[in-house]
C-alpha cells in the first residue's frame, strides 16, 4: 500500500466531546480507518466530535465524505461535528461537497498557558485537557463501563466482599475470569479459597470450571458425597471445604466466568442464598458484558490492524472482480462470499487468491510490453 | 416457516460463542459498514439491515461455525430472495 503510511489517529474525550486529532494523509487508503474510529467515537455516545487537522498533510475526497457522513448522523442525533483548523483548500472543499450548513469551523486560539485550543464556535462543551489515548482504549470505550483490567478487577473485587458479607453461610467467595483462554482468579477473600480455585484449575474440574464453561449454575451440597468432580474433591475436603456455590458469569451472554462461594459446613447454601448469588453474579456479568477482558491493548490493537488489512484486501478482491465481470459492489462481493463457502476456505484467503491473481496477469502483461519493446 | 431471519441472528452470536465486540470486528474486518451500535440493533431485531448488511453479517458467523468445527447454519439473504 503506502498510501496510508502516513497516517495517525490520537483521540481524547471529555464527556460527551470527542477530539480526534489527524495526522499525516488521509486518502483512499486511511480513509476507512479514519472513519472506521469516528463511528466508535459516535457509536459510545460522543454526540459533538472536533476533527483536528493541525496535523494534517493531506486530505482527498474520500476523507471529507467521511467527515460529511459523520456530520450527518450526528445532526440526526442532536450532535455537531467541528472542524478544528481546516487549512483554505478544504476549507473549500467542504463548501463544494455541500458540508458547510453540516461542519461547523473552528479557528485555533492561543490561550494563556500557551495550549492552544479551538475556539469554540457555537460548541456546547467547553474542551479541557485529557490524556490521549490509543485505539484500543478507543475501542474499548465503546463499553458503558470501566473497560481497564485494573478498575474492573476492583470493581469485581467489591462483588466479592458483598458476597461475603450477604451470603451467610459463605466461608470464603472468589471470582473466576477466562483471559486470554485461561481461567484464572482475579478476586479471592483468603488464600485458602485461591487454592480452591487453584485446585479446580489444574485439574480442569470442579463447579468453578463447570460454570464458567457451561453457562450456568453448579451446586456441591456436599462434597464428601460428591461424585462429578473426582480429581478435585479430595483437595477440597483436605482444605475443609464441603460445599460450593458456583453461579456463572456472562459477558454478552457468553459464559466468562464464575462467581464461586465456599463453606466449611455441608448443605450450607439455602435457596435465599442461592437467589443472591445470581444477583451478584449477574450484577458482575452486567460490568463484565462488552468489556474486552480476554485482549491486552496490544492484542486489540494488533486485531485492529489486521482487520483494516483483511478489509482492505476484499475491497482490493472486489474491485478486481468488479472490473473483471463487469459487475456491481454486491453483486462482487457475493460471488467472493459463495467462493468461499463452496470451497470452505475464509473470504480473506478468497479475496487474496483474486488480487495475485489480477497481479500476476498484470506482471504478465508488462513482461510481454518489455519483450515487445525489445 | 420462519420469514424473519434478522430476529435470529443475537441467538447465533451465543452460539458462536462470540462478543458483541468481537463481532462487530469480524463484520468489519469483512466489509461492513455500520457501528457497533447498528450491528446491536440489528442482532436483536430493532433496525433491519441491508440485504448485503446482513449477509456479511452471516458469513462473519459463519465462518466462526467453521473455525469451531461445524458447518454454516446463518441463512445468506442474498441466496434465498430469489428462492
Amino acid at each position: 500500500m503506502g498510501a496510508d503510511m502516513g497516517f495517525r489517529l490520537e483521540a481524547t474525550f471529555v464527556g460527551f466531546e470527542a477530539v480526534l486529532a489527524l495526522h499525516g494523509e488521509v486518502d483512499l487508503g486511511s480513509a476507512p480507518e479514519f472513519d472506521a474510529y469516528l463511528n466508535w467515537a459516535i457509536a459510545q455516545g460522543h454526540r459533538f466530535v472536533v476533527i483536528d487537522l493541525r496535523g494534517l498533510s493531506f486530505m482527498d475526497g474520500s476523507g471529507l465524505r467521511v467527515i460529511g457522513g459523520a456530520a450527518k448522523r450526528l445532526q440526526l442525533c442532536g450532535g455537531a461535528l467541528s472542524v478544528r483548523s481546516p487549512s483554505t483548500s478544504v476549507r473549500r472543499l467542504l463548501d463544494i461537497g455541500g458540508f458547510a450548513d453540516l461542519v461547523r469551523i473552528e479557528q485555533p486560539v492561543e490561550t494563556s498557558d500557551g495550549i492552544e485550543t479551538g475556539a469554540a464556535v457555537g460548541s456546547p462543551l467547553k474542551s479541557v485537557s485529557a490524556a490521549t489515548v490509543g485505539v484500543s482504549t478507543f475501542l474499548k470505550r465503546m463499553a458503558a463501563v470501566p473497560s481497564d483490567d485494573e478498575v474492573v478487577n476492583g470493581a469485581l473485587r467489591l462483588v466479592v466482599a458483598l458476597a461475603q458479607a450477604t451470603v451467610g453461610a459463605a466461608d470464603g467467595v472468589s471470582i473466576s475470569l477466562r483471559r486470554h483462554g485461561t481461567l484464572s482468579t482475579v478476586a479471592a477473600s483468603d488464600e485458602v479459597i485461591l487454592a480452591m480455585d487453584a485446585g479446580q484449575y489444574e485439574t480442569g474440574e470442579g463447579p468453578c470450571v463447570d460454570a464458567s464453561v457451561k453457562g450456568r449454575r453448579f451446586h456441591a451440597e456436599a462434597l464428601d458425597t460428591e461424585t462429578r468432580w473426582p480429581a478435585f474433591t479430595p483437595k477440597a475436603l483436605a482444605l475443609g471445604i464441603n460445599s460450593i456455590l458456583s453461579s456463572p458469569l456472562e459477558a454478552s451472554k457468553i459464559p466468562v466466568g464464575a462467581l464461586n462461594i465456599y463453606s466449611r459446613s455441608t448443605s450450607a447454601f439455602a435457596v435465599k442464598d442461592q437467589d443472591l448469588a445470581t444477583t451478584f453474579a449477574r450484577e458482575a456479568s452486567v460490568m463484565l458484558s462488552d468489556v474486552q477482558v480476554d485482549m491486552t491493548d496490544q492484542q486489540l490493537e494488533d486485531r485492529m490492524s489486521q482487520a483494516l488489512r483483511t478489509r482492505e484486501l476484499i475491497s482490493q478482491a472486489q474491485g478486481v472482480i468488479m472490473h473483471r465481470d463487469g459487475i456491481g459492489e454486491d453483486l462482487a462481493y457475493t460471488k467472493l462470499r459463495r467462493d468461499s463457502l463452496q470451497n470452505g476456505r475464509p473470504l480473506h484467503d478468497i479475496a487474496q487468491e483474486v488480487v495475485d491473481s489480477a497481479r500476476h496477469r498484470c506482471d504478465a502483461t508488462i513482461h510481454v510490453r518489455e519483450v515487445e519493446h525489445g | 416457516m420462519d420469514d424473519s431471519p434478522v430476529d435470529l441472528l443475537d441467538s447465533y452470536r451465543i452460539d458462536a460463542q462470540l462478543s458483541n465486540g468481537e463481532l462487530w470486528l469480524r463484520y468489519f474486518e469483512l466489509g461492513g459498514m455500520s457501528t457497533g451500535v447498528d450491528l446491536e440493533a440489528f442482532l436483536l431485531g430493532f433496525l433491519e439491515p441491508t440485504i448485503h448488511d446482513h449477509d456479511v453479517i452471516a458469513h462473519a458467523l459463519n465462518e466462526r461455525f467453521v473455525e469451531l468445527g461445524g458447518n454454516h447454519p446463518v441463512p445468506y439473504l442474498e441466496d434465498t430472495k430469489h428462492a
